[in-house]
């Protein structure tokens, strides 16, 4: 299962193109062979693709002479739909043909006539990999229903005490700075400062398209192995810290009361202090709330801001966070042909990450990938290189699981 | 934290208790931090901002968000002591002693009031505000955001001049303001599309106060958070109430009033008085016109009596009460 491990310098040099990587052993060694390229063919999914196109091509000869049943709209759909995969096709296979007419002339006696095959036998298969790597996969791989979704990023601090607690707040840093680099708009809706500097817990607001999909594999517990500010006699120690990514909507989305996922009525909102008389008899600040979603028992809690008014607004959106995040797990759930790969996903008590400051390493344990250098990843640059890499391994999961299909 | 702040916040935390403490040491920072406007605040450091507070000077007079003083949009002189600021439901609200500082309560009763006030009530013309006590504004403010553009005229009344020219920077700055200080074009061309609001001064208790304060009855909402704390309890408030904010906002039983005695010897010192000149005045004067919305905001304990005043003496009927987040009854409508 560490097909990743191989293609990890390639993740370094921060490459956009994607590595399907079984394809791309089998075509390297077509082109060292110059032999047959009947291996190429054998990739599943250039298989796979194969299979749908003669698909398409049964439903054309079904589809009857006025095309106008049930059957038929369903056949004309289909085949619509399978048009650009035909095309990605078709365009495989010229290169394909191409390429076994250019394979003779690689031995060609004349040098120049060599030469001149080599480079085309080049372009032919980068045209062939760029298919198979990135064309295919992109139309196979359905586009995701949460690529519109911002998040809340919820941090706790874990087993540690207050070494915990300022380790929240450096990945508060670390994400803030990963959320800038990125052109996404971040605010600290809510901390809870402990007096010795750390913070007990956090909400983050990340705002921009793509973000939840982006952020949603940060959801774990993350472990931080290194000397307290405050060990005095040099101890490593192992504190975690627990993140929770939920999706976001915009507000004006989930104000529509239609299919609000949230009902007034399941709603209960709590002052969190007395006042006394209230009123004019008092003027202190008075803002904190608490809110609680009857159904499911979930409580939010708001004291950041000035007013009650704003803390009511911040914990609604926290609220729909974390509804729709149940909403989108039970989801993955009850779709039983979801691989438990995916599923996993859902687990926040998964260890998914050490930060080893002794030995400047960060580990992401789901990857298997490691990458020197903390600093760069605390800065939120090396941040992403994992973000990158944990969207391709999902992305990879997904292709595997359309391919699997029949 | 470096050490000097974890003084500051002790200190702070003696003085208004830890929980509190944590928020306003925090909002602090915030403010000096983030000026909004670019504007510095006139406290220029975090040790002068927690020794005002440990004085008792109440927070929201001490921080600052100051809108833009421009000479275009002000044609007042600029005051002395640069206003502090609340946030007040979406509303950001210029705030300045003495002018009463906007309750918590307040902000929740206004949000609910403009939920139910509907605004095709008067199809064709306006709605017509009358808010009594205006103190910043806050009220008729919040509903001129509230409902659509257009569709609402408001007119808050105040004894205070500190309170009317507050009120009307805190008009200016929501964009509500009147038609003070705007050419005779845009009074025409851009009235019908706004909604607008104009602080009045006048003394609601007085015998002439009606024609005074160039009322223009009858009004579709009539709103107000009148003075209602009793004497005895107004002597034990506590100092950032007392030494800080008018006691005309407050003292629900002024000395001294021009207006004949309203209220039966047995009520008196009850915090009371203005629900009787309130009650009077509609009742009266055809304030309130007949499918019209009258909210008034009360002290703890007064809902009771000021329902049967407004019962007895306004002849109102639907009268009902609003609750606080606190559980408090702490509104009492009323319909004609």
């Amino acid at each position: 299962m560490f097909r990743s491990i191989s293609t990890l310098p390639a993740l370094r040099q921060a490459r956009p193109s994607r590595h399907f990587h079984a394809c791309r052993v089998v075509l390297a060694q077509a082109q060292r062979q110059a032999g047959s390229t009947s291996s190429a063919q054998d990739a599943p999914i250039v298989q796979y693709v194969k299979r749908k196109v003669e698909e398409r091509r049964r439903l054309q000869s079904e589809l009857s002479e006025d095309a106008l049943s049930e059957e038929d709209i369903r056949r004309v759909r289909k085949i619509r739909e399978l048009e650009p995969l035909q095309e990605a096709w078709a365009e495989w296979n010229r290169a394909r043909q191409s390429l076994e007419e250019t394979l003779p002339l690689l031995n060609d006696p004349d040098p120049t006539m060599r030469s001149m095959a080599e480079e085309d036998y080049a372009a032919l298969s980068e045209n062939m990999n760029n298919l198979v790597e990135n064309t295919f996969p992109a139309l196979l791989v359905p586009p995701s229903h949460t690529g519109h979704l911002s998040a809340i990023i919820e941090l706790r601090a874990g087993v540690g005490g207050s070494e915990s607690a300022l380790f929240v707040a450096d990945l508060v840093r670390m994400y803030t700075r990963a959320a800038q680099s990125m052109g996404w708009d971040v605010n600290l809706v809510s901390s809870n400062i402990l007096e010795t500097g750390g913070m007990k817990d956090a909400i983050m607001e990340v705002k921009g398209k793509g973000v939840y999909d982006a952020l949603r594999w940060e959801s774990g517990v993350h472990r931080v192995q290194r000397v307290p500010a405050t060990e005095a006699s040099g101890r490593v120690h192992t504190s975690t810290v627990s993140v929770m990514v939920l999706p976001l909507a915009e507000e004006a989305e989930s104000n529509s009361s239609d299919d609000d996922i949230i009902k007034m009525d399941e709603i209960k909102l709590e002052v969190m202090r007395s006042r006394g008389a209230g009123g004019q008899h008092v003027n202190k600040t008075e803002s904190a709330v608490r809110l609680t979603h009857i159904p499911t028992g979930i409580t939010v809690s708001m004291q950041d801001e000035r007013s009650q008014h704003q803390n009511r607004r911040r914990a609604f959106q926290v609220l729909r966070a974390r509804l729709m995040d149940r909403k989108l797990n039970q989801e993955m759930l009850d779709r039983r042909d979801m691989r438990r790969s995916l599923v996993r996903s859902a687990d926040r008590s998964e260890k998914i990450r050490t930060y080893n400051y002794a030995q400047d390493r960060v580990t992401d344990h789901r990857l298997g990938m490691s990458l020197k250098n903390l600093t760069s990843v605390m800065d939120g640059d090396g941040l992403q290189d994992f973000i990158r890499a944990l969207q391709q391994r999902h992305h990879d999961e997904i292709l595997e699981e359309v391919l699997a299909q029949q | 934290m470096p050490p000097p702040s974890r003084a500051l916040l002790a200190q702070l935390s003696r003085a208004i208790g830890r929980e509190s403490a944590q928020n306003e040491f925090r909002w602090m920072q915030h403010a000096l931090a983030h000026p909004p406007n670019g504007i510095r605040p006139p406290v220029k450091t975090i040790e002068e901002m927690v020794a005002r507070r440990v004085r008792g000077e109440p927070l929201q007079y001490i921080l600052v968000r100051t809108a833009t003083l421009t000479a275009t949009r002000f044609r007042t002189a600029l005051t002395p002591v640069p206003p502090g600021s609340q946030p007040f439901g979406p509303l950001h609200l210029l705030v300045r002693p003495p002018v009463l500082i906007p309750r918590p309560e307040t902000e929740e009763w206004a949000l609910r009031l403009a939920d139910t006030v509907n605004p095709e009530a008067s199809p064709g013309r306006p709605l017509k505000i009358l808010d009594l006590c205006t103190g910043t504004g806050c009220i008729p403010l919040l509903l001129c955001h509230a409902l659509p553009p257009g569709s609402v005229r408001a007119i808050g009344v105040d004894i205070s001049e500190d309170a009317v020219q507050l009120a009307e920077e805190n008009a200016r700055l929501c964009g509500f303001s009147g038609s003070e200080g705007r050419s005779q074009e845009d009074k025409t061309a851009e009235a019908e599309k706004r909604n607008s609001f104009t602080p009045v001064l006048a003394d609601l208790m007085h015998p002439a106060f009606v024609q005074r304060a160039g009322l223009k009855p009858p009004y579709d909402v009539i709103t107000s958070n009148p003075p209602y704390i009793p004497k005895d309890q107004y002597d034990r408030l506590p100092s950032s109430v007392k030494d800080y904010e008018d006691v005309r906002a407050l003292l629900g039983d002024p000395e001294g009033t021009a207006s004949p005695p309203l209220v039966p010897e047995t009520e008196r010192q009850k915090g009371l008085s203005f629900y009787y000149r309130i009650a009077e005045l509609v009742r009266h004067h055809g304030l309130l016109r007949p499918q019209g919305t009258l909210a008034l905001e009360v002290g703890d304990g007064q809902a009771a009596d000021v329902a049967e005043i407004l019962e007895r003496d306004a002849h109102v009927r639907d009268i009902s009460v609003w609750k606080d987040l606190w559980n408090k009854d702490r509104v009492v409508l009323a319909r004609p």
